[in-house]
């Protein structure tokens, strides 16, 4: 289960995430649980690999815009890069970036159930 | 997510706000920033956020607006809702965490920026209502403007629209329209309330589906009028019949409609609609298409009217107002004996000359104008009755109307017993007629203040009885004295005979019930001796006097007094 100790360790920045959430902590959690759970990762990896540039775009923004407020750092910052690298839709070589964002989603993920 | 709204659920104490976001966390961290404060409306795209947009933008307070949405771009939906002249008026608020977006939205008419990542959620309140309270100076309170029951505006919100209406399109000829449910009140009474209102909600949706679709607004006047403001069209029959069409059958009811064409935009907008109901009223009695218009003959009249209200404190200043006074006799000894009058108004106008009180007794019972022409009439009858009480050593009995207008005021027994007080004359000279049909209006409270005007020491008779929607019940839960037998109800019973039988039934039931009658409009020996042969107590009419003029009276009073016809 996450608590807040495991997120601060990751390298969230739940002060600013909580305040978001009026600081109700089991909301915060909840909000942490869905955006890890979100089908938007496997969206913009699909994308990316697909070469679809427009919906790796629309992806990223999206899943930029959830860990933003929760203030997801270690996972927002990627993400935040990516996002602005696909606005232009140009060809380039994402993958390190993409591979970035997941294991550290994983990671959570993996705090998570241990 | 819930879209959209139900009107139960809607808390008329907080504003409304619509949130068009598609990420649901980001929904969900808005929500439970707002929802103290606010009521909030969700919606997931752009799509939905227009559907709400188009159907509930006249009670929303701010759109908070995410710029990517799926199906379409904000910057499409804000410039959609800036391209409409009603929506434009809107509050927006984008959310976005693009600076070159913002540029644009500004361009557009964007009113704030709410970065993402969120502020601090008191950030984000204090934006919000910074921005709902700079707009509400210019557009206030929209939650109370809709009528609970229909959804449409209430008057005064319509009225709103309707001169926004004119200010964006000022070439475009309008037309004020009043559409009235026939007969509605036998609707709720014979089929109850829940139907009544249920005909009334179908009904307004019917309106307002046609009458959108002409290009108009609608509103809910009252319990069962509407009222419609439309681009200018030569004809509304057809219109009145789509409107028509299904009503008849399911609600056994039926609209008309008045129509004031080509609405003159240099008067107010009351006044427009005011032209429409006189046009609705015109086809009251009509039965098909029933479409009424303002016309040359309505104005003249309306000006004729209008000018008779203004005339109306002069009138009183002035005394053009005189008392005329019929005698009645009472036949039921051999020969009929002067025994009281009757006092009426007359208006004796300075340019008009003698104006019939049909013609402005129901327009000061309209603008409650009675109440000081009832009691200017009052004084001077008891003045009056002082002044022959001197005279000829007689208290005549004289009976004043008492509008429905009057009865309705609680302090009207203390009111009256000052007058006669003031005069010196008992109560029992003052005889009070009440209207039959003021019992329909409200017949508790008419019993309540009849009861209470009879402890005071005054005489109460019936008028108009015959005319109206007269009833046995009345005359059994009315404590009166005299039943009054209204004129065209005992001529029409002349000239048709077997109605006398009614005239003779009507007697009798009052005799039975303790109550005087007294038959008005009594214009021959014949009819006469046919009403005593009824055994009609009182009785007034031209032939034996026409209404006359205090010193004619007097005369009168001198040639009759003590002696017998």
């Amino acid at each position: 289960m996450l608590t807040m100790d495991a997120l601060r360790r990751f390298g969230a920045n739940t002060e600013e995430g909580l305040g978001r959430c009026l600081n109700d902590e089991g909301f915060y959690l909840e909000l942490v649980n869905m955006v890890l759970g979100d089908a938007g990762f496997e969206k913009l990896a699909a994308a990316l690999e697909g070469k679809d540039w427009q919906a790796a775009f629309e992806a990223a923004h999206s899943l930029k815009g959830s860990l933003g407020n929760l203030a997801l750092t270690p996972i927002y910052a990627p993400t935040s890069e990516l996002t602005e690298r696909l606005r232009g839709g140009r060809e380039a070589d994402y993958a390190a970036l993409l591979t970035e964002i997941l294991s550290r989603r994983d990671a959570l993920l993996a705090l998570r159930e241990g | 997510m819930e879209i959209g709204y139900s009107d139960s659920r809607l808390n008329r104490d907080k504003r409304k706000i619509l949130v068009i976001e598609d990420e649901i966390i980001n929904r969900m961290i808005l929500e439970n920033i707002l929802r103290e404060t606010y009521d909030v409306v969700f919606a997931e795209t752009g799509a939905q956020g227009l559907e709400i947009l188009n159907e509930q933008f006249r009670t929303l307070s701010l759109v908070l607006l995410d710029l990517n949405l799926p199906d379409m771009y904000g910057v499409d939906i804000l410039r959609q809702i800036k391209a409409d002249a009603v929506t434009a008026v809107l509050p927006f608020i984008v959310m976005t965490a693009d600076q070159e977006a913002e540029v644009q939205c500004l361009n557009l008419g964007a009113t704030d920026f709410i970065a993402k990542p969120y502020p601090k959620p008191e950030v984000v309140l204090a934006r919000i209502l910074r921005t709902i309270e700079l707009f509400e100076g210019r557009d206030l309170l929209r939650w109370t403007e809709r009528d609970q029951l229909t959804g449409l505006y209430n008057p005064e919100f319509f009225f709103r629209y309707a001169a926004q209406f004119d200010d964006r399109h000022p070439d475009i000829p309008t037309d004020a329209l009043l559409l009235d449910v026939n007969r509605f009140h036998i609707l709720n009474e014979r089929y109850g309330k829940a139907f009544g209102d249920e005909a009334l909600r179908h009904i307004a949706d019917k309106l307002r589906k046609t009458l959108n679709d002409a290009g108009g607004i609608v509103g809910r006047r009252g319990a069962d009028a509407f009222l419609a403001y439309c681009p200018h069209r030569s004809d509304y029959a057809d219109l009145l019949r789509q409107i028509n069409d299904g009503i008849e059958k399911d609600y056994h009811a039926r609209v008309r409609m008045g129509v004031y064409p080509n609405a003159d935009r240099g008067i107010d907008m009351e006044r427009r609609f005011a032209r429409a109901k006189q046009a609705a009223d015109k086809v009251k009695s009509s039965f098909s298409g029933a479409v009424g218009v303002y016309d040359a003959a309505l104005y003249d009249k309306e000006s004729f009217n209008e000018q008779l209200l203004e005339d109306f404190a002069a009138a009183i200043r002035e005394e053009q107002f005189t008392v005329y006074f019929q005698p009645k006799f009472d036949i039921r000894s051999e020969k009929p004996r002067l025994c009281s009058a009757e006092a009426l108004v007359r208006w004796n106008h300075p340019r008009l000359g003698i104006v019939s009180p049909g013609i402005f007794i129901p327009l000061f019972e309209e603008n409650g104008l009675i109440r000081e022409m009832d009691s200017y009439i009052w004084e001077k009858t008891a003045r009056q009755i002082r002044s022959w009480r001197e005279q000829f050593g007689w208290t005549i009995p004289v009976s004043v109307n008492v509008s429905r207008i009057d009865l309705s005021d609680p302090l009207l027994p203390k009111l009256l017993e000052k007058v006669v007080d003031k005069a010196g004359i008992p109560q029992a000279a003052f005889l009070l007629e009440i209207t039959e049909s003021a019992y329909t209006d409200d017949a508790e409270q008419i019993v309540g203040m009849a009861k209470a005007l009879r402890e005071s020491g005054f005489r109460i008779e019936m008028d108009d009885f015959g005319t109206g929607y007269s009833s046995l019940n009345m005359i059994t839960t009315l404590p009166i004295d005299t039943l009054k037998l209204d004129m065209q109800f005992v001529r029409t019973a002349f000239r048709d005979k077997k109605d006398m039988r009614l005239i003779e039934a009507v007697v009798s039931l009052a005799h039975s019930l303790g109550l005087a009658t007294v038959a008005e409009g009594v214009e021959t020996e014949e009819q006469l001796q046919a009403l005593k042969a009824l055994g009609c107590d009182i009785v007034q009419g031209y032939y034996f006097s026409k209404p006359l003029p205090p010193e004619e009276f007097e005369a009168f009073v001198r040639l009759h007094k003590d002696t017998e016809v």
